[in-house]
C-alpha cells in the first residue's frame, strides 16, 4: 500500500514538473471575476492575454467584491482581483497599508463615476430637475422618492450625509434605503419598464447606466475635502456640506505574492487601464447583441487589439499577434 | 463546428440557414483557435447549431423571449395581483408603525404578559425578560421590534390561508395532487428565483414585496401538517361522530379540528421558524429588521456588528420556538383531561 502510494505522489510530482515545463515561464494563475458585465469582461479579456501570451495556467474565479478582498485579506488568494471599487470595499485600505496587497493601475482610466441621476427622458422634459435646487423645488416630478445605496457601501455614508445637507426629507423626498445592489439595479429597470420617473444614486461604467439612459444631477462642484468630510459615518453635522462626488478610484489588485513570483504578469496588470468609453461603447455592444462576457472579450481584443499589446511584453506581443 | 454545417449543406438548407441577419459572435474559444479534436465533438445544443446556421435561434434568445414574454403580460398581471395584495402592505406598514411608536416600557411589559398567558411558564417568560433586556441594552430592541413584527403579520396571514387550504386538502384528494406539487416547488425553488419576478410585479418600495416572499416560503409547513392532521384523526372516532349524526361542518368545527390542534400548532410553529430565516434574507430586498444589521457586518467585515445581530436572530428564534411549544403543549395537555 505505501509503495503503491509513493508512486502515486511519484506520478503527481511528475505531472506538476510536466505542466510547469510546459509553461516555462508562466505557472498557475488564479484571477477574480466581478459578477458584473464590466468585470466579467475585463477578466476574460486578461485571461485570454495570460493564457496565449504569457502561457499562464489561469484558473478564473467567480466572486464579487466583498468576498474577493475578504480572500485576499485572509488568504492572499485570488492573484489578481480587477475591477476593485475601493469605496465599495472599506477593508481594502488596510490590506494595503499591510502590503498584502499592491494596486497594480486604476481599471478604468477616467475612474468610476457615482452620482444622482435621473432618466434622461425626465430630464428633457422637465430640464429644471438636472440640479438639485429643481428637484428639490419639485419632487413630485421625481416621484418624491431618492433611491439610496445599501447599508454597508460607502455611498450610503456619503448620501446620508449630503441628504441631509440638502435636506431632502424637509422637503418632500423620501429616502428609501435599498437591501441590495440588485435591489437598486431592479428599481432602475423597474421604472424604466413603467416609465415613471426614477431618482437616486448610481454608478458607471455599469450595464444598468449603459442600458438605461441616464442624466447626472448636478448636487454642487466637486470639493474633494468636503467629499472626504462626507464620506466620514460619524461626521460633525456642523462639518458636512456640499459637494458632488468625485470620480471613484476602480482598481485592479494583485498579491504582493503574485508581483514577486510573476513580474511579468505583474507589469501586464500595471498597464492594464482602460478608457472610459471602450468600457461604455463594450457595454454598449454587449447589451445591444445580447452577448456573453466572453464574447464582449472577443470584443474588446479584436477592435482595440492596439490597446491590449501597448500593455504586453515583447514575447507577449508575438505569442498575441498569431491570434488577434 | 463544421460538423454541423456540413449537415446543413448536406440537406441544401445553407440558402435558409444565410437569410438570417443574426451574426454569430465571435467567442473567444474561437479567437484562441482551439481546435476540437474528433472525441469532443459538442452536443447539437441550440447554439452550436446556431454556429452552423444562422438561422437557429440561440439560447440566449430562449431567455431574451421568456423576458419578453413576462414583461408583455406583467400590465395584465399587475392589474389584477396589485389590489389584491395591497392589503398586505398595508398590514406591515401599520404593523410596523404601531410597534415601532409604542414606547418600550409599553410593548415589553405587553410581550412579556402575552408570553405568561400563552405558556403559563415562568421559566420561560423570564428568558424572555432577559432577552429583551439584552436588546434593550445593546440597542438592538428597535431592530429586533422590527423583525417580530414582520414575522407577526407574516405568520397570522400563513395561518389565516394555510389552515382553510390545507383543510380543502385534506377534503379533497383531487386538490391534494395539484397543491402538493405546488408546496413542494415553494420548498424548493431558490428565494432569489421568485423574488425577480416579484420586483418586477410589485413597486419595490413596496413592503408587500419582501411581506409575499416571507408568506410563500413559509406558509408551506401548516398547509401540510394541518393536512396531515386532519387525515391523522382515529376513524373510529369520525364513525362515533357520524352514527350521532354530526353534519360534515359540525364533524370538522367540533371534532376533527380540535383533534388535529396539536398537528396544526406544529405547523404553526414551523411557520414562525421559517419566516424568521427568511425575513433575515428578505432585508436584502430592503425588509427593516436585525437582517440589515446582518447584511451590515457581511458587506464591512464588520465581523462583531454581523456576530451581534446573528445572537439576536438565535434569541428571537429561541423565545418564538419555546413560547409557541408552550402554548402547543398545553393544547395537548388540556386533550388529555
Amino acid at each position: 500500500m505505501k509503495k503503491f502510494m509513493t508512486g502515486l505522489g511519484a506520478v503527481a510530482l511528475a505531472t506538476t514538473i510536466g505542466a510547469s515545463n510546459a509553461n516555462a515561464d508562466c505557472g498557475d494563475v488564479s484571477i477574480g471575476a466581478m459578477g458584473w458585465a464590466s468585470g466579467e469582461s475585463i477578466t476574460a479579456v486578461a485571461t485570454f492575454v495570460l493564457e496565449v501570451g504569457y502561457g499562464c495556467n489561469v484558473s478564473v474565479v467567480p466572486t464579487d467584491t466583498i468576498p474577493a478582498v475578504t480572500s485576499l485579506a485572509e488568504n492572499g488568494q485570488p492573484d489578481i482581483v480587477p475591477e476593485v471599487w475601493r469605496n465599495s470595499a472599506q477593508a481594502y485600505g488596510g490590506l494595503e497599508d499591510a502590503g498584502k496587497v499592491i494596486t497594480a493601475s486604476d481599471v478604468f482610466q477616467n475612474g468610476g463615476e457615482e452620482g444622482w441621476w435621473i432618466p434622461t427622458w425626465l430630464a428633457d422634459k422637465h430640464p429644471e430637475l438636472k440640479t438639485i435646487d429643481g428637484i428639490l423645488a419639485n419632487p413630485d416630478k421625481v416621484g418624491g422618492r431618492f433611491h439610496n445605496c445599501p447599508v454597508g457601501w460607502g455611498c450610503r455614508i456619503v448620501n446620508d450625509n449630503l441628504k441631509v445637507v440638502h435636506q431632502l426629507e424637509a422637503n418632500g423626498v423620501e429616502v428609501f434605503d435599498h437591501g441590495s445592489g440588485a435591489n437598486l439595479g431592479a428599481s432602475i429597470a423597474s421604472a424604466f419598464a413603467d416609465n415613471e420617473p426614477w431618482f437616486g444614486y448610481y454608478w458607471g461604467p455599469t450595464a444598468v447606466l449603459g442600458k438605461y439612459k441616464m442624466t447626472k444631477v448636478d448636487i454642487g462642484a466637486v470639493d474633494a475635502a468636503q467629499h472626504a468630510v462626507n464620506q466620514q459615518a460619524d461626521a460633525d453635522p456642523a462639518k458636512i456640506g456640499v459637494s458632488g462626488f468625485p470620480s471613484a478610484p476602480v482598481l485592479n489588485a494583485i498579491t504582493a505574492d503574485l508581483a514577486s513570483r510573476e513580474p511579468d504578469v505583474a507589469a501586464f496588470i500595471k498597464n492594464m487601464s482602460f478608457p472610459n468609453d471602450v468600457i461604455s461603447t463594450m457595454l454598449a455592444w454587449k447589451e445591444e447583441n445580447n452577448a456573453s462576457a466572453d464574447e464582449a472579450a472577443a470584443w474588446v481584443l479584436t477592435n482595440h487589439t492596439d490597446m491590449i499589446m501597448s500593455w504586453v511584453s515583447d514575447d507577449a506581443k508575438k505569442k498575441l499577434s498569431e491570434r488577434l | 463546428m463544421a460538423t454541423y454545417a456540413n449537415i446543413f449543406d448536406f440537406l441544401g438548407l445553407r440558402d435558409w440557414c444565410d437569410e438570417s441577419k443574426t451574426k454569430s459572435l465571435l467567442s473567444l474559444r474561437q479567437l484562441k483557435g482551439d481546435d476540437l479534436a474528433w472525441w469532443e465533438v459538442p452536443f447539437p445544443s441550440l447554439d452550436n447549431l446556431h454556429k452552423a446556421c444562422a438561422a437557429i435561434p440561440q439560447t440566449r434568445d430562449l431567455t431574451a423571449w421568456l423576458e419578453d414574454g413576462f414583461l408583455a403580460i406583467r400590465p395584465a398581471l399587475r392589474f389584477v395581483l396589485d389590489p389584491l395584495t395591497q392589503p398586505l402592505s398595508w398590514a406591515l406598514d401599520s404593523a410596523l408603525s404601531l410597534f415601532t411608536t409604542l414606547p418600550w416600557w409599553c410593548l415589553v411589559p405587553l410581550i412579556l404578559l402575552g408570553t405568561l398567558l400563552s405558556s403559563k411558564s415562568w421559566k420561560i417568560s423570564t428568558f424572555v425578560a432577559i432577552s429583551f433586556v439584552f436588546f434593550l441594552f445593546t440597542d438592538h430592541y428597535g431592530y429586533a421590534i422590527q423583525t417580530l413584527s414582520i414575522i407577526f403579520v407574516c405568520t397570522v396571514l400563513c395561518t389565516l390561508f394555510g389552515v382553510p387550504i390545507g383543510i380543502l386538502m385534506s377534503k379533497n384528494n383531487n386538490a391534494r395532487r395539484m397543491i402538493i406539487p405546488i408546496l413542494d416547488m415553494l420548498q424548493t425553488l431558490p428565494t432569489f428565483v421568485y423574488l425577480i419576478p416579484l420586483i418586477f410585479l410589485f413597486k419595490i418600495t413596496e413592503p408587500k414585496l419582501y411581506g409575499l416572499a416571507i408568506i410563500l416560503y413559509s406558509i408551506v409547513p401548516v398547509i401540510r401538517l394541518t393536512d396531515l392532521g386532519i387525515r391523522l384523526v382515529d376513524r373510529d372516532v369520525i364513525e362515533a361522530a357520524d352514527a350521532y349524526g354530526m353534519t360534515s361542518r359540525q364533524k370538522l368545527l367540533n371534532v376533527e379540528i380540535p383533534l388535529a390542534l396539536p398537528n396544526i400548532m406544529a405547523g404553526v410553529n414551523q411557520t414562525i421558524m421559517m419566516s424568521l430565516a427568511m425575513v433575515v434574507i428578505a432585508s436584502l430586498v430592503s425588509a427593516p429588521g436585525l437582517g440589515t444589521l446582518v447584511l451590515d457586518g457581511i458587506n464591512n467585515l464588520r465581523l462583531g456588528v454581523g456576530f451581534v445581530a446573528g445572537f439576536g436572530i438565535v434569541l428571537l428564534a429561541i423565545i418564538l420556538d419555546r413560547v409557541s411549544k408552550a402554548a402547543l403543549a398545553r393544547v395537548d395537555e388540556s386533550r388529555k383531561i
